[in-house]
């Protein structure tokens, strides 16, 4: 597993002219990468009169907390938002049985087939989420699993799962076999070996896997608004529909909608920024 | 020890979920998919089968399928050749970064963990002609003759698409190398420095080559994600103005869904996965011998 990202660059500082460039060119980059949020949560606190007017921001006075009760009530915001909620749970679950499980298999057991197994998964990686959208909903409408929370909660796990036995399996890697040894020589057996060893030592893992897990699903869109089309089971994404067509004239209600979206992404990613951080990098940095 | 680990009764327990679930969702899909493709299915009714005719027809007959593929390598190479060199340099230079290193290294993160349907309408909105941002702000600094309406033209509509596409996935690429420097060990950093050398020779002369498998990787996800990309231009054109800025994704699914084509949207979707492979497993070929294994 990664290192967590510290300063490992010692002595070098920049004086003078290169720190006054170097905090313009950071502000400039900052800027440009937060501005449009920035925008967002402001126009989200405006009256729709506002929007016209001939300023970039506008201080919202009084904020207009209206668009968001709006926004409540026109896009079903408690609905969506439960159902979202419980699609990301369910999916997350699967997700963290079957890697775990299966990075276990594929690391700390021996078997003939061990190897291609582990590379056909792998190759899970690279297939194109969407490619399987029109047969998915092809096979999904005849066997009338279009319109379940099933027809998101499957593809979201088996795509999630390739890359999350990925940051499992490079995990055990680094984890001595020692204790399991031991645990077996006391007479364990492997169910014992994963409920008592493995998943307490692979706690960090699992973080990693749950939170990236979560926001992949979380932000998904084309899958939510293709297979389900039944009022009760739409999930967040769906606000964003409701709002361009019925109520397409309510600016400052659908600002205020795109920010309910983002305030649950945001505020998990400040509370799990290491284990992000670490689950992005994992694949990659090893080369 | 042996005995258990290699058990093939609990091996088949702990493989078999993931594996069937993997195989459904997507081995399934795709051999569906496959079998679709040699058809001339409409969606609804009775069907026959055409063969290769929907591939054919693809690659013979379909402009808006080259102008798909086309589409993925503009962007493909708009990530290539501006976000990831951007994002290496200011990787190396968030270093520099002191106590504001972290705070940097967040808010550049952030637009990569918003929805992307969050952030495709935000830009929408500031593109819009009426009240969008852009043409407001190059009114207000006399430059209303650049105003556009910048998704209803074809050649600014792509170049916007592209830009998105960069902007959200910045902070992304610039982890990947972030984390990558820092994972060059401290020692080299200091014997370079004992030597006599400058910042911008230390960056370029160790930490760059050090970066080279790290780059190796990341230009190939790159280069996949331009060719999988959906969620963005779905949300910002559906592929239009007049088809220009169709990728596939985007293509098999107007194909399938407004025109009925459920059989030549198929033949799409099975293009789209050889694409992906063989991108994948070609650039992993030549870059291999270009920078060679570390």
């Amino acid at each position: 597993m990664q290192p967590k990202l510290q300063d490992n660059t010692p002595g070098i500082r920049l004086s003078g002219v290169y720190r006054s460039g170097f905090a313009l060119l950071m502000t400039l980059l900052v800027v440009a990468e937060l501005f449009p949020l920035v925008w967002l949560f402001d126009f989200s606190l405006l009256k729709s009169g506002d929007f016209f007017g001939s300023n970039i921001l506008k201080w919202p006075d009084p904020p207009k907390w209206q668009n968001y009760a709006d926004a409540f009530r026109n896009a079903h915001i408690p609905l969506l938002f439960w159902n979202s909620l419980l699609v990301c749970a369910v999916s997350i679950a699967i997700i963290i049985a079957c890697s775990v499980a299966m990075g276990y298999a594929l690391t700390r057991m021996t078997w003939r087939w061990r190897k291609p197994t582990l590379a056909l998964v792998m190759a899970g990686m690279i297939i194109p989420i969407y490619a399987t959208l029109l047969p998915n909903f092809m096979v999904f409408n005849e066997i009338g699993l279009l319109n379940s929370y099933f027809a998101l909660i499957l593809p979201y796990a088996a795509f999630q799962i390739p890359v999350s036995m990925y940051i499992v399996t490079g995990f055990l890697e680094t984890v001595p076999r020692a204790l399991e040894e031991a645990a077996v020589i006391d007479g364990m057996t492997v169910p014992g070996l994963l409920f008592r060893i493995i998943l307490p030592i692979l706690r960090p893992a699992i973080a990693t896997v749950s939170v990236l897990a979560f926001l992949a699903c979380w932000n998904e869109f084309i899958m939510a608004v293709t297979y389900i089309d039944t009022d009760k089971l739409r999930t967040l994404p769906f606000a964003v529909v409701y709002f361009m067509g019925q109520y397409s004239s309510n600016y400052g209600a659908q600002f205020a909608v795109l920010a309910i979206i983002s305030i649950p992404s945001i505020l998990i990613y400040i509370a799990f920024t290491d284990q992000i951080n670490r689950g992005i990098t994992a694949g990659a940095v090893k080369g | 020890m042996h005995k258990i680990l290699g058990d093939r009764k609990t091996i088949v327990w702990l493989m078999t979920p993931g594996l069937l679930l993997l195989a459904f969702m997507i081995l399934v899909p795709i051999a569906v998919g496959f079998y679709y493709s040699l058809t001339d299915w409409n969606g609804v009714g009775d069907y026959g089968f055409v063969g290769f005719q929907n591939y054919g027809d693809a690659f013979a007959h379909d402009p808006v399928f080259w102008k798909s593929l086309l589409n993925s390598v503009l962007l493909g190479l708009g990530l290539v050749a501006v976000q990831h060199p951007l994002a290496i340099v200011i990787a190396m230079l968030a270093q520099y970064g002191g106590r504001w290193e972290k705070l940097l290294r967040v808010c550049i993160f952030i637009p990569s963990i918003i929805s992307t349907f969050v952030t495709t309408k935000l830009w929408t909105s500031i593109f819009d002609t009426q009240f969008g941002l852009l043409n407001r702000v190059l009114d207000q600094i006399g430059l209303s003759a650049w105003q556009q309406d910048w998704l209803g033209d074809p050649g600014w509509a792509i170049a916007c698409i592209i830009f998105v596409c960069m902007w959200q996935g910045f902070g992304y690429a610039f982890l990947l190398y972030y984390a990558g420097i820092k994972g060059v060990p401290k020692d080299l950093y200091e014997a370079a420095m004992l030597d006599g050398a400058s910042g911008a020779q230390l960056n370029r002369r160790i930490v760059l080559p050090l970066l080279a498998p790290v780059l190796r990787v990341n230009l190939v996800l790159a280069v996949v994600s331009a060719f999988k990309q959906m969620e963005t231009v779905y949300l910002m054109t559906s592929g239009g103005p007049g088809n220009s800025t169709q990728f596939l994704s985007t293509y098999l699914y107007s194909k399938a869904f407004r025109e009925g084509l459920y059989g030549y949207g198929n033949a799409i979707s099975l293009l789209l996965v050889a694409i992906c492979l063989l991108v994948t497993l070609g650039m992993n070929r030549a870059m291999k011998r270009e920078v060679g294994e570390y």
